[in-house]
């Protein structure tokens, strides 16, 4: 008889993790043509590899179409209005707010299947092959540009500064799966060097110490035993009175590529409306074929490629989608990475909405490390950290005690470097942090040029820009008023006391971007 | 292998659709990467992640193989790797591993308890449930899987709780539960799947059940082709039906595949089922070896195959009271102590025999083979009545249980 029974045997916690095609990387949206069409390009991992798409994966673009919600130019700042906020955009949400899709898979090595599901414009599916751009004729005889294949990567950032300001130990440490507590370790966050943080700061023996290689490989130290705190009480400056940056500039996806889906869509197509429903919202989404339905062979219906929507209003529930199992969302950048940290629990896409409490807890949790790394830097910050002169590690269990120290952080219109986010000149409110993160979603103005955050432009720095949330935005910088891209200006850098002097990611991607869809510039060589 | 051979049968049920890639495919890419890290680490040689990553990799191969002398690789080169790097939780994790599946229960815990936050890891609190279930404490495993599940329902948790109702709880309950850990799985898990769905079959085997045995086995060859696990079982049943000769052809190239002892043994009764004695006995031989040689290198894992060795084919009472004394200071549960007490009753020490019995039928346990031995033991003991109660439920779980069977 069996005596007894071990799962461990095929259980693939003992094996890698793979390189998952499911892995979400980016959201872009923007509006071209005037505000006619919208651009959306869904990027992620190039695996099996960069102009091959996995045919167990299931893509969704999730869209909405609505009017701009304006916060009252009064209105109360306060931690209960906060929260009425984010109530309010949830009854939408999940009320009376219809949601469209565009849903990809994977037919053959060659081909995609492309659903438009409950869009206004019509209801359609289309065959593509992949790596080459389609124009699809939706049924009122709109076109809708599409590509699916492989691109570079669009995304242009200091990952591993960025994991440096955070202290997240598996960046740089070999850290064993199991120990779940070692990931961000207990020291402050922080944008400038701590004096003895000698677990995190740069080491000249190892400048490539935490820095992924071409090869795949990533140079790390072994985890030294805890406990894994900061006991000091300043930030590091050298013989010369110069900070020392977690940030290099550096480009960690230089030479990189991923797939991409990229529509463009007009905005008619979205909404009858376009009159007042001037911001497309979009989402997106990976899902991954059960195991035990790749088992059976499931016929195409006639009905479900001829008009997706009645089928599944007919059988009630999305027959295609409970085969699929969901793996990763994607909408605002960072809202995930930096935000909801990460969790396999917190993978909410545009109903984030439960997460509101979390967001401002971590952000004050965030604001706390990299508050007085921008005081000590001279600059204004929106967080209260009460004149700390070093970053603080500090947690919140109760969202009540948080929101003092980040309700201007969470409140603040977010300034503008120059008019060019609005072409029209119209009277667009900035935007806020609080209604950027929740929901989820890549807001896309209509009326602006789509730059962060009225969009996301392919061009725009937005880990930069994340940062730039710390700022008071009703502080003056040469004569100017802070704005999102400040921390971005290689002039105030130099006048900085602090080396190196590079803005902390960098200012453009290793390619040029196309000026043509689908925008995204071609794939490297290299197949991943 | 499994496909074809069924395709030309009788038997009712449709010849499975191949869902992809399978077995051979992973074993490449397992090779493929334990040479990619191997070539590494020839230039870092200190990389502690890539060391750890190669034997999580060996190890993969191995379980997939089901190659004893791939196992023994990976316990050579992790000891290496535990002396040069100190007690890592991921090396020390693999270790308990390795030792749970050596049967080596009391280094499970010693070495679990080498990096000190291990035990109380998910994975460390896993390993110490499964020694629960091996060393009899059932309830303890059962609560243990429960809890474990109420924090992280994931496939392998729901398995073992299935599994413990398999054997100790509800036929039904055991089923379900398999199921809802296939649900838990993607296509990327698809050796997952079929080992689960090979589970199933099991649990259908041993009801008798051989057209849902049928169904399951061969949706997983279907799943993940070309598994020599999935094989052995579609054996199995094949012998169990009485169609030797398809049986004997698949499980001979199981044998070749894997070499393990076990399943040379299994090929040797299997030839005896069939009325071809004349061919069992280089296969029992050869099993013997390997079960003796393995024990003089000091391992342990093959107590119990001794024991069933020397009551069975092997025709040895007193050898296989030997091995079943052995393996049961190791680990007392239904198994061991059902085992141990054929073993008394074969070398005529009928009352401890059926103390022995009466031990493992306290236990709870559900299961025809262990009536059935009950049935026969309470007979030779005088107890008619006692046996044709063990008798009874023996066949009401499963009508086939005299049928050919394996020791998995």
């Amino acid at each position: 008889m069996a005596d007894h029974n071990d799962p461990n045997a095929v259980n693939h916690i003992f094996s890698d993790i793979d390189y998952s095609p499911a892995d979400l990387y980016d959201l872009f949206g923007w509006p071209v043509e005037d505000g006619k069409k919208v651009v959306l390009a869904l990027t992620f991992a190039s695996a099996p590899s960069a102009g091959a798409l996995d045919p167990d994966l299931l893509y969704r673009l999730l869209l909405t179409s609505h009017p701009r919600m304006a916060w009252p130019q009064n209105g109360d700042v306060s931690l209960e209005s906060v929260l009425a906020y984010f109530d309010a955009v949830k009854e939408k949400y999940l009320g009376e707010l219809k949601t469209a899709e565009i849903r990809v898979t994977v037919r053959s090595s060659g081909s995609a299947l492309v659903k438009f599901i409950g869009f206004p414009g019509g209801d359609l599916s289309s065959e593509l092959d992949v790596n080459k751009v389609t124009s699809i004729t939706a049924r009122d005889g709109q076109t809708i540009q599409a590509f699916i294949g492989g691109r570079d990567d669009a995304f242009f950032n200091d990952l591993t500064g960025f994991f440096r300001s955070i202290n997240y130990a598996p960046q740089f440490y070999h850290v064993p799966h199991t120990m779940t507590e070692a990931r961000e370790l207990p020291v402050p966050k922080t944008l400038l060097e701590l004096e003895g943080n000698d677990m995190f700061n740069y080491r000249e023996d190892m400048p490539n110490w935490g820095y992924t290689q071409p090869d795949g490989t990533t140079p790390k130290l072994d985890l030294p035993p805890g406990p894994w705190t900061w006991n000091g009480d300043r930030f590091k400056k050298d013989a010369q009175g110069n900070f020392r940056f977690v940030y290099s500039g550096r480009d960690c996806r230089a030479g990189q590529n991923c797939n991409a889906i990229v529509f463009e869509i007009p905005h008619s197509f979205i909404t009858p409306d376009t009159q007042h429903n001037r911001l497309v919202n979009a989402w997106g989404e990976s899902w991954v074929l059960k195991a035990a339905k790749k088992v059976e062979s499931i016929p195409d219906e006639p009905l479900w490629l001829k008009d997706p929507a009645k089928a599944i209003l007919e059988k009630d529930v999305d027959p295609e989608l409970q085969k699929y199992k969901l793996v990763d969302t994607d909408g605002q950048p960072f809202a995930d990475a930096a935000l909801s940290e990460r969790e396999d629990d917190r993978q909410a896409g545009a109903n984030n909405f439960w997460l509101g409490p979390h967001f401002i807890k971590r952000l004050a949790h965030l604001g706390w490390g990299f508050g007085p790394s921008i005081s000590a830097l001279g600059l204004q910050c929106s967080f209260d950290h009460g004149n700390s002169p070093v970053s603080v590690y500090r947690t919140y269990d109760h969202v009540i005690a948080a929101f003092p120290k980040v309700a201007r952080t969470l409140f603040q219109k977010l300034n503008m470097p120059d008019n060019s986010w609005n072409p029209k000149g119209l009277n667009i409110p900035l935007r806020r942090p609080f209604e950027i993160f929740v929901p989820n979603v890549c807001a896309v103005d209509m009326d602006t040029n789509g730059t962060w955050p009225f969009g996301r432009r392919l061009e725009d720095q937005v880990a930069t820009r994340f940062l730039s949330l710390f700022l008071d935005m009703e502080a003056e910088w040469k004569g100017g008023k802070y704005h999102v891209d400040l921390l971005g200006d290689p002039a105030l850098w130099e006048s900085a006391p602090i080396l190196p002097k590079t803005p902390p990611n960098p200012l453009k991607n290793d390619k040029e971007f196309l000026d043509s869809f689908p925008y995204l510039a071609e794939p490297w060589p290299q197949a991943w | 292998m499994a496909a074809s051979m069924v395709a030309t049968s009788s038997n009712p049920v449709v010849s499975p659709r191949l869902a992809g890639p399978g077995f051979e495919e992973e074993r490449k890419r397992a090779e493929n990467d334990i040479g990619r890290l191997t070539f590494r680490l020839a230039a870092q040689p200190r990389d502690l992640s890539d060391r750890v990553r190669l034997l999580y990799r060996m190890f993969h191969r191995a379980s997939l193989t089901g190659r004893m002398a791939q196992l023994e690789e990976v316990e050579k080169e992790l000891d290496t790797a535990l002396r040069e790097f100190g007690p890592k939780e991921d090396l020390c994790l693999l270790q308990a591993n390795l030792d749970f599946r050596f049967h080596r229960l009391h280094e499970v815990r010693r070495h679990l308890a080498s990096a000190p936050m291990l035990s109380s890891r998910v994975e460390g609190r896993v390993l110490l449930a499964d020694l629960d279930m091996q060393e009899g404490r059932y309830e303890l495993a059962r609560a243990g899987f429960e809890e474990l599940i109420a924090q992280h329902a994931t496939w392998d948790h729901l398995a073992r709780l299935a599994h413990w109702h398999s054997k100790l709880g509800d036929f039904s309950e055991a089923d379900r539960l398999y199921a809802e850990a296939e649900d838990d799985l993607t296509a990327k898990q698809m050796l997952s799947y079929a080992w689960l769905e090979v589970q199933r079959g099991l649990l259908a085997f041993n009801r008798g059940n051989y057209t849902g045995a049928w169904s399951h086995y061969l949706r997983a060859e279907s799943a993940y082709p070309g598994h020599w696990y999935t094989a052995e079982h579609i054996a199995e049943l094949l012998a169990a039906e009485e169609r030797f000769d398809e049986a004997l052809e698949m499980l001979r190239e199981v044998v070749e595949r894997t070499e393990k002892p076990e399943l040379q043994q299994a090929l040797g009764e299997m030839y005896i089922c069939a009325g071809r004695e004349n061919l069992a006995q280089v296969w029992l031989e050869s099993a013997l070896t390997s079960y003796l040689e393995s024990v003089r290198r000091g391992d342990v894992h093959y107590f119990h195959h001794l024991a069933d060795y020397y009551a069975g084919p092997g025709a040895e009472p007193a050898e296989a009271l030997q091995w079943a004394r052995r393996d049961i200071e190791l680990r007392s549960n239904f198994s061991t102590q059902t085992t141990l007490a054929w073993a008394l009753f074969l070398t005529h020490q009928t009352e401890e025999a059926l103390e022995q019995m009466r031990l493992a039928l306290s236990s709870g346990v559900r299961d025809a083979i262990v009536f059935s031995t009950a049935a026969d033991l309470f007979e030779a003991a005088g107890d008619s009545s006692s046996s044709r109660r063990y008798a009874s439920v023996a066949l009401e779980i499963n009508p086939m249980h005299r049928r050919f069977r394996m020791h998995h």
